[in-house]
């Protein structure tokens, strides 16, 4: 069973919106609603200023705090790692938003279920990569299998120093962040 | 710093709103039928009870109809209300919102066989028309002082579960408190004992239920300064969770009010009762003395209320981390 | 041992119990819909959501009705310009088909010009009043007075009309008001333009970048952006010269907060440390350039100190950014700009952008600018008959000596007001909006007003669009054939545009219209003798491709086309006339004008003023996509960024509306203010394109405000006729 990760390279991430606009398309999201999104954040003052980029996403952790408070079941965690949501059972109870630290799920308002990020499921089963990775301008997004060290994220996250978001509420996530800034030669 | 995010939704950003007004009074009048299981339980356990301490068949009466009320708001805030089945087709050990589900379906039974018990014959005879049930009532009787004593344990087991739910959100840090459920559960038993006092007729009753108040009071109030001293006392998140009660700021102002709600209304019912209990009365309760009784535990009433809005509100204010 | 995310896929696609269908990369839309059966269809196209043209493909579904509906959009991993990739926009290409706004069916005015009072006609109907009105025009002031505004894929097939009518009054914006002057500057320098569509900057290759002004990542050139994050990620040095902090400064090693208008003394400067420290390409100087001494005579004046007081940038950071070019030479590249439609003196800045380039060696090395391919294209014109010379000539160059064959829209515009040197009455408008297009909107509207007939080919109704006397309704990029487009990168190749689903409402192809037009006019040799498709097969016979195979592929190369870097026997040619790189220009001395670039200063705002500058958003064109569904829910209204200590003296909060008034005393609708650090003190900055005055767009309409309105001042490169457009100043009115 593969153990699926994203891979995040903040250092090439261009803010170009690349990526919300194609996982809209993709997984048909509702208007005003992202299940990813593009952070900038610039410090300093001018002319002395940093800025740094980077996606965000549904972590997919490995300790899920919206799988631990699901009543129904309906969130929950497969073998090859992702967290996806069982829609049939959902109740709309809402508690798996107030339980991301990450405030990565919505609620899909036409039909009253909570939605996230599936790292594009439906096309991993189709051997394709998560359509925002497909099309990320500046290949900041990588993805693949961690059980595999053979693969270009086991190979980046063996070798470069990473983080993860929020690591001390302890979620776990699948979600890896390297070059934070870039590299200032 | 200079922020800029694309793709954030409404309901987390830029503040959380999930749950509002109808998951608080859920929260609230969950914790006040289960603080009226217990307290009229033991309002029949207690040594030394008259038998016309009357108040006995309408507070078990009252402690389902008003938890009832409370699902209904539960259900009102359900965004997909017709999938409700599924929480009885699950049960997740791990999820607090599945041992609630559970829980209510179990207490339920609880609170209508104890109800049904406790009616007296003649009241039985007006209020149910229906055969089946009124012989099911007479059946129960016998087990009344059983169904009590059970009682008095899944009362409180429902107020705690109000609180347990929100204290298990390790991503909220006002609400990640292992002394919420507490919290909760004190407010609970004396709301509880709150509509105790109003219901009940005879001074001994509430006289009975003023000086449990007392103590549940003093409890609550020092839970609440727990409650926060832990939070001021742990790590960055928490310790900003709790800053919209004191910062006073224009943005924050009605969380500052309802500290200053609780500041009035808790002390205030605890001196109000000690002058109850401390005073002399006659053989029958003047009209002054009964308003200034059921004064104080409205004022008990409104601080459970508070509680149960502020924290619903302000915990989703509270986060870690965000862009900083 | 080496990782590839081909082996990741195989093994994801087969552990997840799926079939083996996508592990290869996409070869075929037929192979493709097979291998994934059902109701699935792809259709390799290329994208109009901007004029990159990226191979993209279409995916097709049938929806309930059993209707084709286009539900995705990709990159073409085949087609160079996008590499498997589409930005934002091009993934929003589906918002533009579906938008409810389009213009649906021919229109006729029936009210006043401007009041929006139309009456919906049939084709038929619309065609014949459009012929009879243009023969009426015609009759009465002669072909020449017909005149074309356009951008874009519709100009194209109108071009054709209007030669074949006896007219050249054509104009794209994309000289005067955008590259033309860069074009026309290298080409008096290299004889070549830097690039066809894209430029030929080998960026993933570079060692050191320089950006002048270009905000790449904003500017969202699709390879072209792909390459700049491609050598950010290995580390490659980044020089961003601009005003402001963009999305290309924030990934630069060094950030050069110019003052605005000062680029010329920077280049200039540069070049004199390059020379004086000899730090230049000696041999190549030697070999390929000419005028070499005349430059180091004419830069000498341009020391780093003065730089550091004309420019207010640090001296040490300018002798730096030059030793960084000079040490890393030649694998460096000063890149080109596209939009430098600036100051009013914008050739000679590029002139100098192109000879810093050409003394640091970078023609032809890697990492500087790769030689154009050697793809040869047979021509083929379909059996047209050939045009007749226009009875009187064109105005479309005015009197600026190096202007190019794209035409100067101004001109054109000046010459509808004046009449002379013969009136012009009727305009063809096609898929441009002129209002935000061309500077000056006071200067348009006068010319509107003197023309006896309006035509306008577009997709939405925007404000020009909306004050034409017949509204012929294009469909979009995705409803169409547009032909085989020549892809000029490292490689040659050839793309195309075919239709993902049939034309929603009553639109059609622009190629239609024109065709249908030409029928009606008399001119049926110049109309299309079958059908587009059929044409562009014809074509490629001509050019020796197989048709078929494009249509499946979306891209062909042309083999053995690529020749980027200069090697012993890939020798680069200069179409100059010294043949050789022209660091002095003998055509521009002769027509009096600096043969080597001089710095002259641009004038600086009033107090209270600040210099307007204007930009892109990743997620629009220009303003064409701002009511697209997508892509406004992402970028609804502009923001003017100005600087927090100039905000916290004119007392302006964050987010707060304001209003901005020109030096001309125009006022802006309101808009909202971004207090930033990211700008410098004597400039503000919006994104271009907003600010639509189009009812009928219900999203665009009135979100942000305008920059074309403020811009009323322009200023004319002399020597190519370009329209500077950053001479124009606002000062902030807060809203009571």
């Amino acid at each position: 069973m593969p153990r699926y990760v994203m891979v995040i390279d903040q250092s090439r991430c261009v803010a170009c919106m690349a990526c919300v606009v194609a996982c809209k398309r993709e997984n048909d999201v509702p208007a005003e609603h992202y299940r990813t999104r593009v952070v900038e954040m610039v410090r300093g003052e001018f002319p002395r200023l940093r800025s740094e980029m980077r996606s965000e996403l549904c972590n997919h952790c490995d300790n899920p705090p919206c799988v631990n408070i699901c009543p129904t079941g309906a969130s929950h965690k497969q073998a090859d790692g992702t967290v996806q949501i069982n829609r049939r059972k959902c109740v709309g109870c809402k508690a798996c938003i107030t339980a991301c630290p990450y405030d990565v799920r919505y609620i899909n308002e036409e039909h009253g279920y909570a939605d996230k990020c599936s790292f594009c499921q439906h096309r991993l089963k189709e051997g394709k990569e998560p359509a925002c990775v497909a099309t990320c301008i500046g290949r900041s997004r990588m993805f693949g299998d961690l059980d595999d060290p053979n693969s270009e994220v086991s190979q980046i996250l063996r070798e470069t120093s990473w983080r993860t978001l929020k690591p001390e509420v302890g979620t776990k996530p699948n979600v890896y962040y390297i070059n934070q800034f870039p590299r200032k030669s | 710093m200079e922020l800029n995010i694309v793709g954030t939704n409404a309901i987390t950003y830029p503040a959380m709103h999930v749950w509002d007004w109808r998951v608080a009074i859920y929260l609230f009048l969950g914790g006040l039928s289960g603080g009226l299981m217990t307290m009229s339980a033991i309002n029949y356990l207690r040594p030394n009870r008259t038998p016309e301490s009357t108040c006995s068949w309408q507070i078990p009466v009252l402690a389902p109809i008003l938890l009832t009320i409370g699902l209904f708001f539960l259900n009102l805030d359900l965004e997909r209300k017709l999938n409700a089945f599924w929480f009885y087709l699950t049960f997740k050990p791990v999820s607090p919102m599945s041992w609630g589900a559970w829980i209510v379906l179990i207490i339920y039974p609880l609170m209508i066989l104890y109800a049904l018990a406790s009616l007296p014959k003649d009241v039985k005879g007006k209020i149910i028309t229906n055969p089946a049930i009124r012989n099911a009532a007479d059946t129960l009787q016998p087990y009344l002082l059983l169904l009590a004593k059970v009682n008095v344990i899944a009362g409180i087991i429902l107020a705690i579960y109000t609180g347990v739910l929100l204290s298990t959100l390790v991503a909220r840090p006002l609400w990640n408190s292992a002394i919420l459920p507490v919290l909760f559960l004190t407010s609970g038993m004396s709301a509880g004992a709150a509509v105790m006092i109003i219901v009940a007729q005879s001074k001994e009753v509430k006289l009975f239920f003023t000086k449990i108040d007392i103590w549940l009071i003093i409890t609550e109030v020092v839970v609440l300064l727990l409650f926060f001293y832990g939070h001021y006392t742990g790590d960055a998140a928490h310790r900003q969770a709790i800053m919209p009660f004191f910062s006073g700021s224009h943005e924050f102002f009605p969380y500052f009010l309802s500290i200053v709600a609780l500041g009035v209304c808790l002390p205030l019912a605890i001196v109000l009762k000690f002058l109850e209990v401390t005073g002399e009365h006659t053989e029958e309760l003047t009209t002054s003395g009964l308003l200034l009784m059921n004064a104080s535990a409205v004022l008990v009433l409104i601080g459970g209320a508070v509680i149960r809005f502020a924290i619903v509100y302000a915990g989703q204010l509270s986060g870690y981390g965000g862009y900083m | 041992m080496a990782f590839s995310r081909r082996n990741f896929l195989k093994y994801a696609a087969m552990s997840a119990g799926g079939t083996l269908i996508a592990d290869t990369p996409f070869l075929s839309a037929r192979a493709r819909a097979e291998a994934e059966g059902g109701n699935v269809r792809y259709v390799p196209t290329s994208c109009e959501m901007c004029f990159w043209k990226c191979g993209a493909i279409a995916k097709v579904e049938k929806n309930k009705q059993g209707e084709d509906v286009v539900v995705k959009l990709e990159g073409n991993p085949l087609h160079p310009q996008s590499m498997g990739k589409l930005c934002a926009r091009g993934q929003a290409g589906i918002g533009q088909l579906y938008d409810e706004n389009r213009l649906k069916r021919p229109m006729i005015r029936t009210g006043e010009r401007g009041d929006g009072q139309y009456k919906e006609v049939s084709w038929e109907e619309a065609l014949n009043y459009a012929a009879d009105k243009l023969k009426a025009v015609i009759e009465k002031y002669g072909p020449e007075s017909i005149a074309m505004l356009s951008h874009g894929s519709p100009g194209d097939y109108f071009t054709n009309l209007l030669k074949a009518l006896g007219s050249g009054n054509i104009a794209f914006s994309s000289f005067a008001q955008c590259k033309g002057i860069r074009d026309a500057a290298w080409e008096l320098t290299f004889g070549h333009k830097p690039g066809s569509s894209c430029e030929r900057v080998d960026l993933k290759n570079s060692k050191v970048i320089v950006l002048l002004g270009t905000h790449l990542g904003e500017n969202m050139h699709n390879s072209q952006t792909q390459e700049f994050a491609e050598a950010v990620g290995h580390g490659a040095k980044i020089i961003c010269v601009d005003p402001r902090y963009s999305t290309a400064a924030s990934k630069a090693s060094l950030w050069l907060p110019i003052k605005p208008g000062t680029d010329t003394a920077l280049l200039l400067t540069w070049m004199n440390i390059i020379i004086s420290e000899e730090l230049y390409d000696k041999a190549y100087v030697e070999q390929y350039t000419v005028g070499f001494e005349q430059l180091k005579e004419s830069v000498k004046q341009y020391t780093p100190e003065w730089c550091a007081k004309e420019t207010d940038l640090q001296e040490a950071d300018i002798v730096a950014a030059a030793r960084d070019l000079g040490r890393y030479a030649p694998n460096v590249v000063i890149h080109p700009g596209r939009h430098v439609a600036w100051y009013g003196n914008d050739a000679q800045r590029s002139r100098a952008t192109a000879i810093l380039n050409a003394i640091l060696g970078t023609w032809g090395r890697p990492g500087g600018m790769w030689l154009p391919a050697k793809g040869k294209f047979a021509s083929f014109n379909d059996g047209y008959p050939k045009y007749s010379d226009p009875a009187k000539a064109p105005v479309i160059k005015g009197d600026y000596p190096f202007a190019g064959g794209e035409g100067l829209t101004q001109v054109v515009r000046d010459t509808t007001i004046t009449g002379q040197p013969y009136p012009i009455k009727a305009w063809f408008i096609c898929g441009t909006d002129a209002m935000k297009a061309l500077p000056d909107q006071r200067q348009t509207l006068k010319a509107i007003a003197n023309l006896d007939l309006m035509i306008a080919v577009d997709i939405l109704p925007s404000e020009t669009a909306m004050m034409a006397d017949i509204i012929l309704p294009e469909c979009t990029y995705l409803e169409r054939h547009d032909g085989l487009f020549k892809v000029e990168v490292r490689e040659a190749g050839v793309g195309l545009r075919q239709p993902a689903v049939e034309p929603m409402y009553d639109t059609k192809p622009a190629w239609w219209i024109a065709s249908e037009l030409c029928k009606k006019m008399g001119l049926a040799d110049f109309a299309v003798k079958d059908s587009w498709e059929a044409r562009m097969r014809r074509q490629a016979t001509a050019w020796g491709i197989d048709y078929d195979k494009l249509a499946d592929t979306g891209y062909v190369s042309l083999p053995d086309s690529a020749f980027p870097y200069i090697t012993a026997d890939n020798q680069p040619e200069f179409k100059t006339d010294s043949e050789k790189i022209e660091l002095f220009s003998k055509k521009l001395e002769e027509h009096n004008f600096d043969p080597v670039p001089k710095y002259e200063p641009t004038d600086e705002p009033e107090k209270g003023m600040y210099r307007l500058l204007y930009g892109r958003s990743p997620v629009h064109t220009f303003s064409r996509t701002i009511n697209d569904q997508w892509l406004w829910e992402l970028y609804k209204e502009n923001q003017v960024w100005l600087n927090k200590k100039e905000a916290e003296s004119l007392g302006v909060k964050d987010r707060q509306y304001v209003r901005l008034e020109n030096q001309d005393k125009v006022v802006s609708d309101p808009i909202q203010v971004k207090v930033t650090e990211r700008i410098r003190r004597d400039c503000v900055y919006m994104v271009h394109g907003f600010g639509h005055n189009a009812p009928r767009l219900s999203r665009a309409h009135k979100s942000g405000a305008d920059d074309q309105q403020l811009i009323t001042r322009y200023k004319v490169d002399p020597i190519t006729g370009g329209t500077g457009m950053r001479v124009n100043f606002v000062k902030i009115i807060k809203e009571a």
